[in-house]
């Protein structure tokens, strides 16, 4: 009895700590703040996040905008990147007026927006279609980042999947640590139906 | 509980332990999807109203213990070292002037470099921008304590203060023995400035250490950050 206590307590805690494994790649609080440069704001890619897709006859360019960020309307262009393609210019709708007293009045995007950009190819589709985004925001905590420009390929219509990715090397892995889970869970039963037979 | 119970639990947490790791590195395959696209090109699906919270861990590069030397122009385009302030405390401000945080700091900073001037301390700022713009921006905004431009020049500079992914504005605090003190990134205010420029101070006469000081720091901006109001 004590040894079958024993080993429960040993296997939960075996659990909590693999759960806590899982974690350990936030940093934990002591070493947070003057030692390193952790702040609360987000990385770029991650306070404005950008993909686009073919609809008919048009891209559609959608921004999702983190909480507490924004994105500046004037500062936002799609052009084309492909030598086929000519695109129109970006129809965005109006933003939030914003007033600084430095800057004056601006029109910003919180959340996320959507810009419809007509296009037009000139080689019937020889080339992949990309076009060039730059858009610039800052946090309302008093940080900017400085304006952003990535060329982006846009997707057929739906949600953007990839194909012909490789094998994942861990997925084998995964797979054997399951079976071995198993076969231990077996044996642990086993051996606790042998143990309960009386002699 | 028997121990039969006892051991179908152990069991169960055997198996459970199976599935998370199973899930855990399933998982894993799918954040490298979408990954087989030329270098440089944006690779994200398209971003759904929830995607912003599907934010990947910041990086955390480590800012340097000594204040590193570099060399930048000058308003009048003379390279001129930081070096050139050997001995003294340095606040150094980070800025461009497309950015409406910076340009709300620098009457602060103007009001910094006043304060201190008599006590061996001096304002610095780096703008990262256009040379023209800086001199007349500067002009405009009466900036009357020394200012380095640079462009790529500049953003290498930020890149050894851990800030490769450049954000603005951002402040180093050194003491006059040129240990980095602190960084503080975005819009300075001054009860920040106040408590971080009086924990230098005593770093500069020796009443206090540096690990106690930079702990200092980060807990006063933390108080500060979650203050009301």
């Amino acid at each position: 009895m004590q040894r079958s206590r024993t080993t429960a307590w040993t296997l939960l805690l075996l659990v909590l700590t693999l759960c806590g494994a899982g974690a350990a790649h936030a940093k934990p609080w002591w070493m947070r703040g003057i030692e390193s440069n952790d702040t609360d704001f987000l990385p770029p890619d991650v306070a404005f996040r950008v993909a686009a897709r073919l609809d008919g006859k048009v891209v559609k360019v959608r921004w999702v905008i983190a909480d507490g960020y924004y994105l500046y309307r004037q500062k936002i262009s799609v052009k084309a990147e492909s030598p086929d393609l000519v695109v129109a210019a970006a129809e965005l709708p109006p933003g939030i007026t914003k007033t600084d007293p430095y800057l004056g009045t601006q029109q910003v995007f919180t959340q996320q927006v959507e810009a419809i950009v007509p296009y037009s190819r000139l080689d019937a589709g020889a080339h992949p279609i990309q076009i060039k985004v730059t858009y610039q925001g800052c946090a309302e905590a008093g940080l900017c980042y400085p304006p952003i420009t990535k060329v982006v390929f846009p997707s057929l219509g739906l949600p953007a999947v990839a194909a012909n990715v490789p094998p994942y090397p861990w997925e084998s892995a995964a797979i054997v640590a399951g079976a071995l889970a198993f076969l231990l869970a077996g044996l642990v039963l086993r051996k606790g139906r042998k143990l309960d037979i009386p002699a | 509980m028997n121990t039969a119970g006892l051991r179908f639990l152990g069991a169960a947490l055997i198996a459970l332990v199976g599935i998370w790791l199973g899930v855990k590195f399933h998982l894993g395959r799918h954040d490298h999807e979408g990954v087989s696209v030329p270098a440089g090109v944006a690779s994200v699906p398209y971003p759904t109203e929830d995607a912003a919270l599907q934010a990947a861990e910041a990086p955390h590069p480590v800012i340097p213990a000594k204040l590193p030397d570099f060399s930048l122009a000058d308003l009048a385009g003379r390279p001129t070292s930081v070096s050139s302030w050997s001995g003294k405390s340095l606040v150094i401000n980070f800025w461009a002037t497309w950015c409406a945080p910076c340009q709300r700091e620098i009457p602060l900073l103007r009001a910094l470099a006043a304060e201190w001037s008599g006590r061996n301390l001096t304002v610095v700022g780096i703008a990262v921008d256009h040379a023209d713009k800086v001199r007349e921006f500067a002009g405009r905004f009466k900036i009357d304590y020394p200012v380095l431009i640079g462009e790529q020049d500049a953003l290498d500079v930020a890149a050894q203060f851990g800030m490769g992914s450049p954000a603005f504005p951002f402040t180093v605090f050194t003491d006059q023995r040129g240990e980095v003190v602190a960084l503080f990134v975005g819009e300075l205010h001054r009860p920040q400035a106040d408590f971080i420029l009086s924990q230098v101070q005593s770093l500069n006469q020796d009443r206090i250490q540096l690990p106690e000081a930079r702990r200092a720091i980060a807990e006063a901006l933390s108080a500060l950050a979650n203050k009301p109001g």
